[in-house]
Protein backbone atom coordinates (compact mmCIF):
# COMPACT_ATOMS: atom_id res chain seq x y z
CA UNK A 1 0.00 0.00 0.00
CA UNK A 2 1.33 3.42 -0.98
CA UNK A 3 2.12 5.97 1.67
CA UNK A 4 -0.28 8.79 2.50
CA UNK A 5 0.45 12.26 1.22
CA UNK A 6 0.42 13.32 4.87
CA UNK A 7 3.25 11.25 6.37
CA UNK A 8 2.11 11.66 9.97
CA UNK A 9 -1.12 9.83 9.05
CA UNK A 10 0.98 6.74 8.25
CA UNK A 11 2.77 7.12 11.56
CA UNK A 12 -0.56 7.30 13.45
CA UNK A 13 -1.76 4.11 11.71
CA UNK A 14 1.55 2.37 12.43
CA UNK A 15 1.24 3.17 16.13
CA UNK A 16 -2.22 1.60 16.26
CA UNK A 17 -1.05 -1.44 14.35
CA UNK A 18 1.92 -1.80 16.72
CA UNK A 19 -0.39 -1.68 19.73
CA UNK A 20 -2.53 -4.47 18.27
CA UNK A 21 0.62 -6.54 17.77
CA UNK A 22 1.81 -5.84 21.32
CA UNK A 23 -1.59 -6.75 22.74
CA UNK A 24 -1.62 -9.91 20.64
CA UNK A 25 1.81 -10.93 21.96
CA UNK A 26 0.76 -10.16 25.50
CA UNK A 27 -2.47 -12.16 25.09
CA UNK A 28 -0.49 -15.17 23.82
CA UNK A 29 1.96 -14.99 26.68
CA UNK A 30 -0.85 -14.62 29.26
CA UNK A 31 -2.75 -17.63 27.88
CA UNK A 32 0.43 -19.69 27.82
CA UNK A 33 1.53 -18.60 31.33
CA UNK A 34 -1.89 -19.04 32.91
CA UNK A 35 -2.32 -22.61 31.70
CA UNK A 36 1.28 -23.45 32.65
CA UNK A 37 0.67 -21.98 36.10
CA UNK A 38 -2.48 -24.09 36.39
CA UNK A 39 -0.87 -27.32 35.25
CA UNK A 40 2.27 -26.85 37.34
CA UNK A 41 0.52 -25.14 40.26
CA UNK A 42 2.93 -22.22 39.93
CA UNK A 43 1.54 -19.41 42.06
CA UNK A 44 4.26 -16.91 41.17
CA UNK A 45 3.57 -17.36 37.46
CA UNK A 46 -0.16 -17.01 38.11
CA UNK A 47 0.55 -13.76 39.92
CA UNK A 48 2.48 -12.49 36.92
CA UNK A 49 -0.54 -13.16 34.68
CA UNK A 50 -2.73 -11.14 37.04
CA UNK A 51 -0.35 -8.20 36.89
CA UNK A 52 -0.01 -8.53 33.10
CA UNK A 53 -3.74 -7.98 32.82
CA UNK A 54 -3.26 -4.42 34.11
CA UNK A 55 -0.76 -3.83 31.30
CA UNK A 56 -3.27 -5.24 28.80
CA UNK A 57 -5.97 -2.87 30.05
CA UNK A 58 -3.61 0.10 29.79
CA UNK A 59 -2.70 -0.85 26.20
CA UNK A 60 -6.36 -1.07 25.27
CA UNK A 61 -7.02 2.38 26.72
CA UNK A 62 -4.06 3.77 24.81
CA UNK A 63 -5.30 2.19 21.59
CA UNK A 64 -8.80 3.60 22.10
CA UNK A 65 -7.36 7.06 22.66
CA UNK A 66 -5.17 6.89 19.60
CA UNK A 67 -7.93 5.48 17.38
CA UNK A 68 -10.47 8.08 18.45
CA UNK A 69 -7.96 10.89 18.02
CA UNK A 70 -7.07 9.57 14.56
CA UNK A 71 -10.72 9.46 13.52
CA UNK A 72 -11.24 13.01 14.77
CA UNK A 73 -8.09 14.35 13.13
CA UNK A 74 -7.92 12.42 9.86
CA UNK A 75 -11.46 11.27 9.06
CA UNK A 76 -10.11 8.00 7.64
CA UNK A 77 -11.82 6.39 4.66
CA UNK A 78 -12.00 2.93 3.07
CA UNK A 79 -9.21 0.58 4.22
CA UNK A 80 -7.92 3.16 6.70
CA UNK A 81 -11.36 3.46 8.26
CA UNK A 82 -11.77 -0.30 8.39
CA UNK A 83 -8.38 -0.80 9.99
CA UNK A 84 -8.99 1.82 12.71
CA UNK A 85 -12.48 0.60 13.59
CA UNK A 86 -11.24 -3.00 13.29
CA UNK A 87 -8.38 -2.21 15.69
CA UNK A 88 -10.79 -0.85 18.30
CA UNK A 89 -12.84 -4.02 18.10
CA UNK A 90 -9.87 -6.38 18.03
CA UNK A 91 -8.40 -4.61 21.05
CA UNK A 92 -11.67 -5.26 22.88
CA UNK A 93 -11.40 -8.98 22.14
CA UNK A 94 -7.72 -9.11 23.11
CA UNK A 95 -8.51 -7.38 26.37
CA UNK A 96 -11.19 -9.98 27.08
CA UNK A 97 -8.69 -12.76 26.31
CA UNK A 98 -6.45 -11.15 28.94
CA UNK A 99 -9.33 -11.17 31.45
CA UNK A 100 -10.05 -14.84 30.79
CA UNK A 101 -6.38 -15.77 31.16
CA UNK A 102 -6.37 -13.86 34.44
CA UNK A 103 -9.44 -15.83 35.57
CA UNK A 104 -7.59 -19.09 34.86
CA UNK A 105 -4.56 -17.80 36.78
CA UNK A 106 -6.68 -16.82 39.76
CA UNK A 107 -7.92 -20.41 40.09
CA UNK A 108 -4.41 -21.82 40.47
CA UNK A 109 -4.50 -21.37 44.25
CA UNK A 110 -7.99 -22.80 44.54
CA UNK A 111 -7.31 -26.00 42.60
CA UNK A 112 -4.36 -26.69 44.90
CA UNK A 113 -1.26 -28.83 44.56
CA UNK A 114 -2.38 -32.03 46.16
CA UNK A 115 -5.83 -31.96 44.63
CA UNK A 116 -4.61 -31.77 41.05
CA UNK A 117 -3.64 -35.21 39.90
CA UNK A 118 -1.74 -35.18 36.65
CA UNK A 119 -4.33 -37.20 34.71
CA UNK A 120 -7.07 -34.71 35.58
CA UNK A 121 -5.25 -31.91 33.78
CA UNK A 122 -3.93 -33.76 30.77
CA UNK A 123 -6.81 -32.96 28.44
CA UNK A 124 -6.92 -29.32 29.65
CA UNK A 125 -3.27 -29.16 28.64
CA UNK A 126 -3.98 -30.27 25.08
CA UNK A 127 -7.00 -27.94 24.86
CA UNK A 128 -4.81 -25.06 26.00
CA UNK A 129 -2.28 -25.90 23.29
CA UNK A 130 -5.02 -25.69 20.65
CA UNK A 131 -6.20 -22.34 21.99
CA UNK A 132 -2.69 -20.93 22.21
CA UNK A 133 -1.97 -21.84 18.59
CA UNK A 134 -5.15 -20.01 17.56
CA UNK A 135 -4.30 -16.87 19.57
CA UNK A 136 -0.81 -16.70 18.12
CA UNK A 137 -1.97 -17.42 14.59
CA UNK A 138 -4.74 -14.82 14.43
CA UNK A 139 -2.45 -11.86 15.04
CA UNK A 140 0.21 -13.37 12.80
CA UNK A 141 -2.21 -13.81 9.88
CA UNK A 142 -3.62 -10.32 10.37
CA UNK A 143 -0.13 -8.84 10.35
CA UNK A 144 0.83 -10.61 7.11
CA UNK A 145 -2.61 -9.86 5.62
CA UNK A 146 -3.67 -13.42 4.79
CA UNK A 147 -7.47 -13.27 4.55
CA UNK A 148 -7.86 -16.92 3.48
CA UNK A 149 -5.90 -18.08 6.52
CA UNK A 150 -8.13 -15.93 8.76
CA UNK A 151 -11.28 -17.49 7.31
CA UNK A 152 -9.85 -20.95 7.97
CA UNK A 153 -8.75 -19.96 11.47
CA UNK A 154 -12.26 -18.85 12.27
CA UNK A 155 -13.60 -22.25 11.24
CA UNK A 156 -10.89 -24.01 13.26
CA UNK A 157 -12.55 -22.77 16.44
CA UNK A 158 -14.85 -25.74 15.98
CA UNK A 159 -11.97 -28.00 17.07
CA UNK A 160 -11.72 -26.09 20.36
CA UNK A 161 -15.45 -26.45 20.90
CA UNK A 162 -15.28 -30.20 20.31
CA UNK A 163 -12.30 -30.44 22.65
CA UNK A 164 -14.20 -28.52 25.31
CA UNK A 165 -17.03 -31.00 25.05
CA UNK A 166 -14.69 -33.92 25.58
CA UNK A 167 -12.93 -32.20 28.53
CA UNK A 168 -16.32 -31.53 30.05
CA UNK A 169 -17.30 -35.20 29.80
CA UNK A 170 -13.95 -36.38 31.07
CA UNK A 171 -14.05 -34.16 34.16
CA UNK A 172 -17.62 -35.21 34.80
CA UNK A 173 -16.47 -38.83 34.78
CA UNK A 174 -13.68 -38.08 37.31
CA UNK A 175 -16.17 -36.42 39.58
CA UNK A 176 -18.52 -39.38 39.42
CA UNK A 177 -15.66 -41.79 40.06
CA UNK A 178 -14.47 -40.04 43.18
CA UNK A 179 -16.30 -37.16 44.86
CA UNK A 180 -12.98 -35.94 46.30
CA UNK A 181 -12.18 -34.78 42.76
CA UNK A 182 -15.21 -32.48 42.64
CA UNK A 183 -13.53 -29.30 43.89
CA UNK A 184 -10.55 -29.57 41.59
CA UNK A 185 -12.60 -30.69 38.63
CA UNK A 186 -15.11 -27.86 39.04
CA UNK A 187 -12.31 -25.33 38.98
CA UNK A 188 -10.79 -27.07 35.97
CA UNK A 189 -14.16 -27.00 34.27
CA UNK A 190 -14.28 -23.23 34.68
CA UNK A 191 -10.76 -23.05 33.27
CA UNK A 192 -11.83 -25.14 30.28
CA UNK A 193 -14.80 -22.84 29.76
CA UNK A 194 -12.47 -19.83 29.90
CA UNK A 195 -10.26 -21.44 27.26
CA UNK A 196 -13.30 -22.10 25.11
CA UNK A 197 -14.34 -18.44 25.45
CA UNK A 198 -10.82 -17.35 24.46
CA UNK A 199 -11.36 -19.39 21.29
CA UNK A 200 -14.56 -17.44 20.64
CA UNK A 201 -12.69 -14.13 20.97
CA UNK A 202 -10.09 -15.41 18.51
CA UNK A 203 -12.98 -16.11 16.15
CA UNK A 204 -14.21 -12.52 16.57
CA UNK A 205 -10.73 -11.19 15.88
CA UNK A 206 -10.44 -13.37 12.76
CA UNK A 207 -13.79 -12.10 11.49
CA UNK A 208 -12.82 -8.48 12.15
CA UNK A 209 -9.40 -8.88 10.61
CA UNK A 210 -10.96 -10.50 7.54
CA UNK A 211 -13.29 -7.51 7.13
CA UNK A 212 -10.45 -5.05 7.61
CA UNK A 213 -8.41 -6.78 4.91
CA UNK A 214 -11.13 -7.48 2.35
CA UNK A 215 -14.00 -5.04 3.01
CA UNK A 216 -16.44 -7.95 3.03
CA UNK A 217 -17.92 -9.87 5.95
CA UNK A 218 -17.51 -13.60 6.38
CA UNK A 219 -20.85 -15.46 6.19
CA UNK A 220 -22.67 -15.43 9.53
CA UNK A 221 -23.19 -19.18 9.79
CA UNK A 222 -19.93 -20.72 10.91
CA UNK A 223 -20.21 -24.48 11.52
CA UNK A 224 -20.85 -24.83 15.23
CA UNK A 225 -21.90 -27.58 17.56
CA UNK A 226 -21.86 -27.30 21.32
CA UNK A 227 -22.37 -30.83 22.43
CA UNK A 228 -22.42 -29.89 26.12
CA UNK A 229 -25.46 -27.70 25.62
CA UNK A 230 -27.86 -30.59 26.06
CA UNK A 231 -26.09 -32.10 29.02
CA UNK A 232 -24.85 -29.11 31.04
CA UNK A 233 -25.40 -25.41 31.48
CA UNK A 234 -22.57 -23.28 30.08
CA UNK A 235 -20.27 -22.18 32.90
CA UNK B 1 -40.21 0.78 -7.77
CA UNK B 2 -38.83 -0.28 -4.42
CA UNK B 3 -38.35 2.56 -1.91
CA UNK B 4 -34.77 2.66 -0.74
CA UNK B 5 -33.00 3.96 2.33
CA UNK B 6 -29.44 5.15 2.32
CA UNK B 7 -28.80 3.09 5.44
CA UNK B 8 -29.66 -0.11 3.62
CA UNK B 9 -26.27 -1.42 2.60
CA UNK B 10 -27.68 -3.42 -0.25
CA UNK B 11 -29.89 -0.63 -1.47
CA UNK B 12 -28.64 1.39 -4.39
CA UNK B 13 -28.78 -0.52 -7.57
CA UNK B 14 -28.99 2.22 -10.14
CA UNK B 15 -30.00 -0.25 -12.79
CA UNK B 16 -33.38 -0.96 -11.21
CA UNK B 17 -34.16 2.55 -10.01
CA UNK B 18 -35.82 4.97 -12.38
CA UNK B 19 -33.06 6.98 -13.98
CA UNK B 20 -33.67 10.73 -14.22
CA UNK B 21 -30.55 11.34 -16.25
CA UNK B 22 -28.66 8.82 -18.32
CA UNK B 23 -25.26 9.71 -19.70
CA UNK B 24 -24.27 7.53 -22.63
CA UNK B 25 -20.89 7.34 -24.36
CA UNK B 26 -20.19 10.97 -23.53
CA UNK B 27 -16.99 12.60 -24.78
CA UNK B 28 -16.18 16.25 -24.20
CA UNK B 29 -13.57 18.49 -25.76
CA UNK B 30 -12.04 21.83 -24.83
CA UNK B 31 -10.82 22.64 -28.34
CA UNK B 32 -8.61 19.66 -29.22
CA UNK B 33 -8.20 18.53 -25.64
CA UNK B 34 -10.40 15.64 -24.56
CA UNK B 35 -11.74 16.32 -21.08
CA UNK B 36 -14.28 13.52 -20.73
CA UNK B 37 -13.69 10.04 -22.06
CA UNK B 38 -16.62 7.78 -22.86
CA UNK B 39 -18.65 8.46 -19.75
CA UNK B 40 -21.60 6.16 -19.03
CA UNK B 41 -23.63 6.90 -15.95
CA UNK B 42 -27.20 6.67 -14.73
CA UNK B 43 -28.45 9.16 -12.12
CA UNK B 44 -31.47 7.93 -10.18
CA UNK B 45 -34.45 10.19 -9.67
CA UNK B 46 -34.96 12.06 -6.37
CA UNK B 47 -31.62 11.12 -5.02
CA UNK B 48 -28.28 12.86 -4.42
CA UNK B 49 -25.33 11.86 -6.56
CA UNK B 50 -21.84 13.18 -5.77
CA UNK B 51 -19.00 13.58 -8.26
CA UNK B 52 -15.57 13.46 -6.64
CA UNK B 53 -12.03 13.45 -7.95
CA UNK B 54 -8.86 15.54 -8.01
CA UNK B 55 -8.74 18.92 -9.75
CA UNK B 56 -8.95 18.59 -13.51
CA UNK B 57 -10.57 15.13 -13.41
CA UNK B 58 -13.62 16.32 -15.34
CA UNK B 59 -16.24 16.32 -12.60
CA UNK B 60 -17.21 19.98 -13.05
CA UNK B 61 -17.07 19.54 -16.83
CA UNK B 62 -19.52 16.65 -16.56
CA UNK B 63 -21.80 18.77 -14.39
CA UNK B 64 -21.65 21.59 -16.94
CA UNK B 65 -22.69 19.23 -19.72
CA UNK B 66 -25.85 18.25 -17.86
CA UNK B 67 -27.47 21.65 -18.47
CA UNK B 68 -25.34 22.55 -21.51
CA UNK B 69 -23.97 25.60 -19.76
CA UNK B 70 -20.64 24.87 -21.46
CA UNK B 71 -22.15 26.26 -24.65
CA UNK B 72 -21.72 29.76 -23.28
CA UNK B 73 -18.03 29.32 -24.08
CA UNK B 74 -16.41 28.87 -27.50
CA UNK B 75 -14.75 25.70 -28.80
CA UNK B 76 -16.34 23.41 -26.25
CA UNK B 77 -18.08 20.39 -27.68
CA UNK B 78 -19.88 17.36 -26.33
CA UNK B 79 -20.44 14.07 -28.16
CA UNK B 80 -22.70 11.25 -27.09
CA UNK B 81 -26.01 11.37 -25.31
CA UNK B 82 -27.39 12.86 -22.12
CA UNK B 83 -30.94 11.62 -21.66
CA UNK B 84 -33.25 13.58 -19.38
CA UNK B 85 -36.31 11.37 -18.87
CA UNK B 86 -35.26 9.52 -21.99
CA UNK B 87 -34.89 12.61 -24.20
CA UNK B 88 -31.43 13.59 -25.44
CA UNK B 89 -30.69 17.11 -24.21
CA UNK B 90 -27.59 17.36 -26.41
CA UNK B 91 -29.90 17.30 -29.42
CA UNK B 92 -29.78 20.50 -31.46
CA UNK B 93 -33.56 20.85 -31.26
CA UNK B 94 -33.41 21.11 -27.45
CA UNK B 95 -34.72 24.48 -26.24
CA UNK B 96 -31.95 25.71 -23.93
CA UNK B 97 -34.11 28.04 -21.87
CA UNK B 98 -36.58 25.27 -21.23
CA UNK B 99 -33.73 22.91 -20.37
CA UNK B 100 -32.35 25.31 -17.78
CA UNK B 101 -35.71 25.71 -16.08
CA UNK B 102 -35.70 21.95 -15.69
CA UNK B 103 -32.08 21.73 -14.62
CA UNK B 104 -31.03 24.49 -12.22
CA UNK B 105 -27.50 25.19 -11.12
CA UNK B 106 -25.79 26.67 -8.07
CA UNK B 107 -22.14 27.65 -8.24
CA UNK B 108 -19.18 27.58 -5.88
CA UNK B 109 -19.26 31.30 -5.22
CA UNK B 110 -22.65 32.74 -4.33
CA UNK B 111 -23.94 34.75 -7.28
CA UNK B 112 -26.78 36.95 -6.06
CA UNK B 113 -27.96 39.61 -8.51
CA UNK B 114 -27.39 43.22 -7.39
CA UNK B 115 -31.04 43.63 -6.54
CA UNK B 116 -33.36 43.04 -3.61
CA UNK B 117 -33.73 39.63 -1.98
CA UNK B 118 -37.29 39.48 -3.31
CA UNK B 119 -36.25 40.42 -6.85
CA UNK B 120 -33.40 37.92 -6.84
CA UNK B 121 -36.05 35.22 -6.78
CA UNK B 122 -38.87 36.92 -8.72
CA UNK B 123 -36.55 37.86 -11.59
CA UNK B 124 -36.00 34.27 -12.72
CA UNK B 125 -39.64 33.32 -12.29
CA UNK B 126 -40.77 36.27 -14.44
CA UNK B 127 -38.59 35.09 -17.35
CA UNK B 128 -40.71 31.98 -17.71
CA UNK B 129 -44.07 32.68 -16.15
CA UNK B 130 -46.61 35.48 -15.98
CA UNK B 131 -48.13 35.33 -12.52
CA UNK B 132 -49.95 37.82 -10.28
CA UNK B 133 -48.27 39.82 -7.50
CA UNK B 134 -49.96 37.66 -4.88
CA UNK B 135 -48.84 34.49 -6.60
CA UNK B 136 -45.33 35.87 -6.93
CA UNK B 137 -45.26 36.80 -3.23
CA UNK B 138 -46.27 33.28 -2.42
CA UNK B 139 -43.69 31.80 -4.80
CA UNK B 140 -40.90 33.91 -3.27
CA UNK B 141 -41.94 32.92 0.25
CA UNK B 142 -42.13 29.22 -0.62
CA UNK B 143 -38.74 29.29 -2.34
CA UNK B 144 -37.13 31.04 0.63
CA UNK B 145 -38.73 28.56 2.99
CA UNK B 146 -37.51 25.67 0.87
CA UNK B 147 -34.00 27.12 1.08
CA UNK B 148 -34.32 27.53 4.88
CA UNK B 149 -33.74 31.27 4.55
CA UNK B 150 -37.25 32.67 5.10
CA UNK B 151 -36.98 33.24 8.83
CA UNK B 152 -33.76 35.17 8.42
CA UNK B 153 -34.93 37.48 5.64
CA UNK B 154 -38.73 37.77 5.88
CA UNK B 155 -38.50 41.25 7.43
CA UNK B 156 -36.04 42.60 4.91
CA UNK B 157 -37.12 41.29 1.54
CA UNK B 158 -36.33 44.66 -0.02
CA UNK B 159 -32.75 44.69 1.25
CA UNK B 160 -30.07 43.96 -1.31
CA UNK B 161 -29.16 40.32 -1.87
CA UNK B 162 -25.56 41.43 -1.57
CA UNK B 163 -26.12 42.52 2.04
CA UNK B 164 -26.50 38.90 3.15
CA UNK B 165 -23.68 36.77 4.56
CA UNK B 166 -21.94 34.27 2.27
CA UNK B 167 -23.95 31.34 3.60
CA UNK B 168 -27.20 33.27 3.27
CA UNK B 169 -26.28 34.36 -0.26
CA UNK B 170 -25.71 30.75 -1.23
CA UNK B 171 -29.08 29.74 0.19
CA UNK B 172 -30.60 32.68 -1.70
CA UNK B 173 -29.12 31.21 -4.89
CA UNK B 174 -30.64 27.84 -4.02
CA UNK B 175 -33.99 29.56 -3.39
CA UNK B 176 -33.68 31.26 -6.78
CA UNK B 177 -33.02 27.89 -8.40
CA UNK B 178 -35.91 26.21 -6.61
CA UNK B 179 -38.34 29.05 -7.45
CA UNK B 180 -38.50 28.16 -11.14
CA UNK B 181 -39.53 24.62 -10.16
CA UNK B 182 -36.71 22.61 -11.69
CA UNK B 183 -36.54 18.82 -11.75
CA UNK B 184 -32.80 18.56 -11.32
CA UNK B 185 -30.44 20.74 -9.26
CA UNK B 186 -26.75 20.85 -10.06
CA UNK B 187 -24.49 22.02 -7.24
CA UNK B 188 -20.91 22.92 -8.10
CA UNK B 189 -19.02 22.97 -4.79
CA UNK B 190 -21.88 24.84 -3.14
CA UNK B 191 -20.30 24.97 0.32
CA UNK B 192 -16.60 25.27 -0.38
CA UNK B 193 -16.53 29.00 0.38
CA UNK B 194 -18.69 28.75 3.49
CA UNK B 195 -18.01 28.39 7.21
CA UNK B 196 -18.89 25.08 8.92
CA UNK B 197 -22.26 26.28 10.23
CA UNK B 198 -23.38 27.57 6.83
CA UNK B 199 -22.06 24.36 5.29
CA UNK B 200 -24.16 22.32 7.71
CA UNK B 201 -27.23 24.34 6.73
CA UNK B 202 -26.59 23.72 3.04
CA UNK B 203 -26.14 20.00 3.71
CA UNK B 204 -29.35 19.90 5.73
CA UNK B 205 -31.05 21.63 2.83
CA UNK B 206 -29.72 19.12 0.30
CA UNK B 207 -31.04 16.35 2.53
CA UNK B 208 -34.52 17.89 2.47
CA UNK B 209 -34.53 18.81 -1.22
CA UNK B 210 -33.80 15.28 -2.41
CA UNK B 211 -37.38 14.29 -1.59
CA UNK B 212 -38.49 16.41 -4.55
CA UNK B 213 -35.46 16.89 -6.78
CA UNK B 214 -32.72 14.92 -8.43
CA UNK B 215 -29.53 16.47 -7.10
CA UNK B 216 -26.00 16.27 -8.44
CA UNK B 217 -23.20 17.73 -6.34
CA UNK B 218 -19.56 18.26 -7.20
CA UNK B 219 -17.41 18.52 -4.10
CA UNK B 220 -13.77 18.40 -3.06
CA UNK B 221 -14.82 17.62 0.47
CA UNK B 222 -15.05 13.84 0.65
CA UNK B 223 -16.70 13.81 4.04
CA UNK B 224 -19.36 16.03 2.54
CA UNK B 225 -19.88 13.63 -0.36
CA UNK B 226 -20.08 10.78 2.15
CA UNK B 227 -22.62 12.69 4.25
CA UNK B 228 -25.00 14.03 1.64
CA UNK B 229 -25.04 11.64 -1.29
CA UNK B 230 -26.56 8.25 -1.92
CA UNK B 231 -24.30 7.36 -4.80
CA UNK B 232 -20.85 8.61 -5.64
CA UNK B 233 -18.91 8.77 -8.88
CA UNK B 234 -15.13 8.93 -8.68
CA UNK B 235 -13.51 10.50 -11.73
CA UNK B 236 -9.88 10.70 -12.73
CA UNK B 237 -8.23 12.14 -15.84
CA UNK B 238 -11.56 12.48 -17.65
CA UNK B 239 -12.63 8.91 -16.93
CA UNK B 240 -15.35 7.59 -14.70
CA UNK B 241 -13.32 5.21 -12.55
CA UNK B 242 -16.00 3.96 -10.19
CA UNK B 243 -19.67 4.62 -9.58
CA UNK B 244 -21.41 2.93 -6.69
CA UNK B 245 -23.37 3.35 -3.51
CA UNK B 246 -21.74 6.03 -1.38
CA UNK B 247 -21.31 3.64 1.57
CA UNK B 248 -19.48 1.22 -0.66
CA UNK B 249 -17.21 3.88 -2.17
CA UNK B 250 -16.15 5.21 1.21
CA UNK B 251 -15.82 1.92 3.10
CA UNK B 252 -14.56 -0.56 0.54
CA UNK B 253 -14.16 0.80 -2.98
CA UNK B 254 -13.58 -1.67 -5.78
CA UNK B 255 -10.87 0.22 -7.63
CA UNK B 256 -7.40 0.90 -6.30
CA UNK B 257 -7.40 4.43 -7.76
CA UNK B 258 -10.58 5.25 -5.84
CA UNK B 259 -9.08 3.82 -2.67
CA UNK B 260 -5.85 5.79 -3.10
CA UNK B 261 -7.73 9.02 -3.70
CA UNK B 262 -10.20 8.84 -0.85
CA UNK B 263 -7.59 7.69 1.65
CA UNK B 264 -5.21 10.50 0.69
CA UNK B 265 -2.54 8.36 -0.97
CA UNK B 266 -2.64 10.00 -4.37
CA UNK B 267 0.41 11.02 -6.37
Amino acid sequence: MAEHTVASFDEDLRQISKLINDMGDLASSMVSASTRALLETDNALAQRVVSDDAIMDARQRELDDRAITLIAKRQPMADDLRSVVGAIRMAGDLERIGDLAKNIAKRVGSVGVSATPRDLTHSIDSMAQLVLIQVQAVIQEYTVGDAAALAKLRNDDERIDVKYTSVFRELLTYMMEDPRNITACTHLLFCAKNLERIGDHVTNIAENAYYVLTGTQLPANRPKQDETAMSAPAA
Amino acid sequence: MKPMLSTDLNAVDTTVEKAKIEVKNLNFYYGQSKALKDINLSLPERSVTAFIGPSGCGKSTLLRVLNRIYELYPKQTAEGQVLLDGKNILDRSQDLNLLRTKIGMVFQKPTPFPMSIYENIAFGVRLYEKISKAEMDNRVEQALKRAALWNEVKDKLNASGLSLSGGQQQRLCIARTVAVKPEVILLDEPASALDPLSTAKIEELIDELQADYTIVIVTHNMQQAARVSRQTAFMYLGELVEFDRTEKIFTSPREKRTQDYITGRFG
